[in-house]
């Protein structure tokens, strides 16, 4: 089955025919993790890198920042039977608009505080395909752990 | 017939912007306007009407409680609000089917880029001292209108445009001026012309994608902000990507911080779930 990640969500497929897929990443930041023993995997969507700037909404919304989104998303696997010594990571998005005074450096903070976290927890990324003016849709398959990357402008191959 | 003739034309040829939507919003600048006259204008446009009714009852204007007749719309519902929803209305009926196909754009995409950006506009008008929160959500929603038209253009030297914008880094508004002579902000600012909107609301319109917008005076820099903010969000982006620079520098003298950016981005998710019923209205 397809499943639909939108902004600021995540889901798991468990079953060898699902698929997840995130549409138009733009600035944010998809994260795919698949167990390839376990055969489950996750799409996270996030589209901010600090919850401090408002905490409701992290209340709300925890998959709408990194902080907050990524370790859960990771809890959420384990409980399907995934280790993270096993996980395949991949990271894609955080494109963003020229701007030499930083303002809208959404993309660039994006990509950094995930960096930061993986390196902290000893996460290894497989592969990724971040930073530039493109757009950005993922697909994760459960069954093959296939992660297909399509780009705005450069059509759709596996990443 | 050149290109540009061509483009020209099919924006002489473009249908009159509501006749009802125009009396009303002036109608509404009139203090002495009571809710019966306005209901006598309103009744005769159906779609507007009807339109009204469904959006009123969306949960994006928080009205206490269900209306089923344009009166009680009328007396329920602030002015303010009731300007938007007359403009969102009367708006979508130019953004139904198909109408982004040359942006790489899905059928709703191209509306629902400008619900969001008319959502963030309206959202961050008050750090722009002069600029009337209605004449935000107005040019918020308006300010993409050139790529309606200009859609079959683009499409039709769709990789000579994609091929300078991502192998000669150009960005992808000033391949489509090179290519077909014509820009889709240049082009929605002379539809807006041709509407009879204000020249402030024109000038913001074909100022969004220039760089030094934010420099520029308060709705271009508060249209362009919010198209930027909301096209980092990724919605309805398109083929063009996030090409294209934007001086950020220029927001410090509104009072903004990157930090306010990304408040302002996180509160735009919640908006627009409570904003679907408006997303529908191009279905």
């Amino acid at each position: 089955m397809k499943l639909i990640v939108g902004i600021s969500d995540m889901k798991i497929g468990t079953k060898p025919d699902d698929e997840l897929v995130t549409y138009s990443l733009g600035s944010c930041i998809g994260v795919a993790i698949w167990d390839p023993v376990a055969k489950v995997g996750a799409l996270l969507h996030y589209m901010l890198p600090d919850s401090s700037i408002d905490k409701d909404k992290a209340e709300q919304k925890p998959y709408m920042f990194a902080d907050t989104g990524v370790p859960r998303m990771f809890k959420e696997i384990y409980k399907y039977g995934a280790l993270k010594e096993r996980l395949k990571v991949y990271i894609v998005g955080g494109a963003q608009v020229m701007d030499d005074s930083g303002m809208f450096n959404i993309g660039k903070r994006n990509q950094m505080i995930i960096r930061k976290m993986f390196w902290k927890n000893n996460v290894a990324v497989t592969k990724e395909d971040v930073g530039g003016a493109v757009n950005r849709t993922i697909t994760l398959k459960i069954g093959s752990g296939n992660v297909r990357l399509k780009v705005s402008g450069q059509g759709e191959v596996e990443l | 017939m050149s290109r540009v003739a061509e483009i020209l034309n099919i924006a002489n040829h473009i249908p009159p912007f509501p006749k009802v939507a125009m009396q009303v919003m002036r109608m509404l600048d009139d203090p002495r306007v009571q809710a019966k006259d306005l209901a006598a204008v309103i009744q005769y446009d159906s779609a507007i009407t009807a339109n009204i009714l469904k959006t009123c009852n969306a949960a994006y204007f928080g009205l206490p409680r269900k209306v089923s007749s344009l009166d009680e719309a009328l007396v329920l519902v602030g002015q303010n609000i009731l300007k938007d929803i007359i403009i969102a209305s009367s708006s979508a009926r130019f953004y139904q089917g198909e109408v982004g196909n040359g942006y790489q754009l899905e059928q709703g995409e191209l509306w629902r880029h400008s619900v969001a950006t008319a959502i963030m506009a309206k959202s961050i008008s008050p750090h722009f001292r002069g600029v009337d929160p209605g004449a935000a959500f107005t040019t918020g929603l308006l300010h993409d209108i050139g790529k309606r038209f200009l859609s079959s253009f683009v499409a039709s030297d769709f990789q000579r445009i994609m091929d300078r914008t991502y192998m000669d880094g150009v960005p992808f508004i000033a391949a489509e001026r090179e290519i077909l002579g014509m820009d889709h902000a240049e082009l929605g600012s002379l539809i807006l012309q041709k509407w009879e909107f204000s020249e402030e609301m024109i000038r913001a319109v074909q100022r969004h994608h220039d760089p030094l917008a934010l420099d520029m005076e308060p709705l271009i820099a508060l249209v362009a902000m919010a198209n930027t903010l909301v096209i980092s969000a990724g919605v309805g982006v398109g083929a063009g990507g996030l090409t294209g620079a934007m001086q950020g520098e220029g927001l410090k003298r509104f009072g903004i911080s990157g930090a306010d950016l990304e408040r302002y981005l996180a509160n735009l998710v919640l908006e627009m779930e409570r904003a679907e019923e408006m997303m529908a209205l191009s279905n």
